[in-house]
């Protein structure tokens, strides 16, 4: 039984779970401590993907708080969004805004996302998330850490 | 031109169904009320033409006949449309009669003569569209099998009547057991052959996924719904009645031989994308499951347990009345779906529902019976068999120990994939959206064949919810078999199916009755709970974030099937290619790839192909003798003279 082996071995390594933070958003109507989400690559160099990865990993366990990622819009409380928004994935953007039923949150994760970054003025690119969709929950950085990214989770899921 | 072909339709349909409702009115008549005896002297020279209808001959005349009125009706609408040569117009007719005959048929001689006449016009309505390349060759494939299985049947009738001493089969049914068991022997499997070759069983089935297919729909649905039967009949008539009860290997053989037909004629239906192969293909796999039911009543009667044989006999004849409902109302909606698109492909189908509501209706109650569930006609045969499989008793033979768990298996494994197979059929011919253009500019034909389907769904409908319809002919035709336990009470078909000795009963009427209420239960449900819901709100449908789905991103027949082909992937011996090919710049940039899958029978592959290659070596060797010049085939009728002379010396 190797695997129970290696669970053993492994131990415990999430990091201890810092206090809730202060300024935290209403929830939308009807989620309670628990937020589902659906991500959106809309023109990611793919560093803050490696750093969400990084939060809902076995470290850092965003799912410990309530955030979840699920793979159809129809099952999610809200998108999380990353990257500029780029000229191909402005209507798919749209489409998978329109696919999450109503109330829902869009949180716009890294730099680009928040105000375009160092792609703002790429001649493939519409703008920032928040030129296209309201914004609920913005986190700045480039990209953020898993720590910012959990931090903003739990604003939003209130645990 | 169109109010002559309008007019030729019409005489012909109408005639079909007047010779279709001569043939119930008969085949009834025959059953309850005594035999109906005709014998005409002068029609064949020496031993003249006669009929004899008991019971078991009245019942497929019966069925013929309840087939060709609806059929009949049909072809009125179908004919007109197809603009029909005079040659498909008189012959449809003149086919239903050759098939009602047949049964009817009460000499060797008579029998030979109906089958020869059913199987020359099947062939030449085979051939009505002759033009098409794919029809010519069905032709021949058809001609040459139904030709071969003939002289199966004559050898193995001439060689019993010669042994019987008799030419009818009264008279032969009476010395049957007499005959020297080699004699038997030998008849049993030239009729086994014979026989299953116009029934479609394995290995001689591959006619019929050509013929059927390419025939025009109403005379697939007579040869599919009836004609296949008449195979039936004569290993009844035949195997059954006249030389049983056999050894117990009969009823083995017969086992074996139906339960491979079952389950390669379901897997090949499983993976065929041409609507009305997979029909065909499931015919194979219909009368698969009547031959397990008739070799299981063979070898139950031999080893002692005849209630149980009639249990079984009676399933083989239940689904073979359903099986002729539901696989006639298949092919003729079909029919509709050709005529009205031009098309039999279901990759290229799809979306028929909003634009022929009546077809699709009819369609999914041909699908609800093929599949074998609760509610179809073909379930109550399907029950029977297994209910008579599963409670066979030993009697402490090991060959009935052994055999009956092992046709269990065939049997749930051909009606399970049997259900996905009709699934694939209704879900994406019917369902879904038009995949091209005919499909999706398909509409409604004439109101005539909507009344032929009408009929032949009503039929399967009665017979599903209420197969106590049957009980009473059922049992008349179990009394003429006594071979196979059809001198025991047999099962009770009423409105409650009662097995005798076993303690499984049944109730279709109940069943339906139930679903109604339980349909009306969910819907009240669901009304009620909408009521206090807020209003529904209409959102586009989600596309993975494209802009909107295409038809293209439907399941196709071929992508529904994949999973099965991988599975049975060593019975069906899938052809698949795929070719990748790249940019002259770079091996890393593709520029198209090319993916084809192919399923050919491999049993036509691997049988027949090499005794093709080896008639035509043959043919070939043959032919240096025929070089044209007529000096030498002067010597050879010289010659041959001389042989002659000096043989009779």
């Amino acid at each position: 039984m190797t695997w129970i082996g290696a669970i053993r071995r492994a131990g415990r390594i999430v990091e201890p779970a810092p206090s809730a933070p202060s300024d935290r958003m209403a929830p939308p109507a009807g989620v309670t401590g628990s937020l589902q989400l659906r991500h959106v690559d809309c023109g990611s160099c793919n560093g803050c993907e490696i750093e969400i990865a990084g939060a809902f990993s076995a470290v850092y366990d965003a799912e410990r708080f309530g955030a979840r990622l699920v793979a159809s819009p129809r099952h999610a409380d809200g998108i999380l969004a990353t990257g500029v928004v780029t000229r191909n994935m402005h209507d798919p953007l749209l489409n998978t805004l329109a696919a999450v039923p109503q109330p829902r949150v869009v949180i716009a994760v890294g730099d680009c996302a928040v105000d375009g970054g160092v792609f703002r003025d790429g001649y493939g690119v519409v703008g920032s998330v928040a030129d296209v969709v309201p914004v609920d929950v913005e986190v700045p950085g480039c990209p953020p850490t898993p720590a910012q990214i959990v931090a903003a989770l739990r604003s939003v899921t209130g645990r | 031109m169109s109010t002559t072909a309008g007019r030729g339709a019409l005489v012909s349909g109408g005639s079909t169904t007047a010779v279709g409702a001569a043939g119930l009115v008969l085949g009834l008549s025959s059953i309850f009320g005594g035999g109906v005896h005709l014998r005409i002297g002068w029609l064949l020279p020496l031993v003249g033409v006669r009929f004899d209808v008991d019971p078991l001959g009245g019942l497929l005349i019966a069925l013929t006949g309840a087939v060709a009125v609806v059929v009949g009706v049909y072809a009125v609408g179908y004919a007109r449309h197809e603009h029909w040569s005079v040659l498909t117009l008189v012959l449809l007719p003149t086919f239903v009669a050759a098939m009602i005959l047949v049964p009817a048929a009460g000499t060797v001689t008579t029998f030979l003569l109906c089958w020869e006449l059913m199987a020359a016009a099947s062939l030449a309505l085979v051939l009505a569209d002759h033009r098409r390349a794919a029809v010519r060759s069905a032709g021949i494939v058809y001609a040459v099998m139904t030709q071969l299985g003939f002289v199966a049947i004559l050898v193995a009738l001439v060689v019993l009547s010669a042994a019987g001493g008799a030419d009818d089969f009264a008279t032969l049914a009476t010395r049957g057991g007499a005959v020297a068991s080699g004699t038997r022997t030998a008849v049993f499997l030239l009729t086994v052959i014979g026989f299953g070759s116009k029934a479609g069983l394995l290995p001689l089935h591959a006619w019929l996924p050509r013929a059927h297919p390419e025939a025009p729909s109403p005379v697939s649905a007579l040869m599919s719904a009836s004609m296949v039967t008449m195979g039936i009949y004569g290993i009844i008539r035949i195997d059954l009645q006249i030389l049983g009860p056999g050894p117990t290997w009969w009823g083995l053989t017969l086992m074996a031989v139906g339960a491979m037909s079952a389950v390669f004629g379901v897997l090949q239906a499983s993976v065929a994308t041409d609507l009305k192969r997979l029909l065909a293909y499931s015919t194979t796999e219909n009368m698969g499951l009547v031959t397990v039911a008739l070799g299981a009543a063979a070898l139950l009667s031999a080893s002692g347990a005849p209630t149980i044989a009639a249990i079984a006999i009676t399933a083989a004849l239940v689904h073979l009345v359903g099986h002729a409902a539901f696989k006639a109302l298949g092919f003729l909606a079909a029919g509709s779906v050709l005529a009205s698109s031009g098309l039999r492909d279901l990759d290229r189908l799809g979306g028929l529902v909003r634009s022929m509501p009546v077809t699709t209706a009819m369609f999914g109650i041909s699908a609800l019976g093929a599949s074998g569930l609760p509610l179809g006609a073909g379930f109550v045969g399907e029950w029977l068999l297994l209910q008579s499989l599963i409670h066979a008793p030993t009697q402490g033979d090991p060959m009935v120990a052994l055999a009956m768990p092992l046709a269990v298996g065939a049997v749930a494994l051909t009606t399970g994939v049997g259900i996905a197979t009709m699934v694939k059929a209704f879900g994406v011919g019917f369902l879904a959206r038009p995949r091209s253009t005919q499909a999706a500019d398909a509409h409604e034909m004439s109101r005539g064949m909507a009344v032929g389907m009408g009929l032949a769904a009503a039929s399967a409908a009665v017979l599903a919810v209420a197969p106590g319809v049957l009980g009473p002919v059922v049992q008349r035709v179990l009394a003429v078999l006594p071979a196979v336990g059809g001198d025991t009470a047999g099962p009770h078909l009423g409105a409650m199916l009662r097995l005798p000795g076993i303690p499984g009963s049944m109730s279709p009427g109940v069943i339906a009755v139930a679903l109604v209420l339980a349909v009306i239960v969910a819907v009240g449900l669901g009304r009620w709970g909408r009521s206090r819901r807020p209003a529904p709100a209409d959102v586009p449908l989600w596309a993975c974030g494209a802009d909107e789905l295409s038809p293209r991103m439907q399941y196709t027949a071929t992508s529904y099937a994949e999973p099965l082909q991988r599975v049975f992937d060593d019975v069906l011996r899938p052809d698949t290619d795929i070719e990748v090919s790249h940019f002259a710049e770079s091996r890393y940039l593709i520029a198209k790839v090319t993916y084809r899958n192919r399923v050919e029978d491999p049993i036509e592959r691997g049988l027949y192909a090499p005794v093709v290659r080896a008639v035509g070596a043959v043919a070939e060797r043959v032919r240096r003798a025929h070089n044209g010049s007529v000096h030498l085939y002067l010597a050879y009728g010289a010659l041959g003279l001389l042989v002659v002379l000096l043989v009779v010396r």
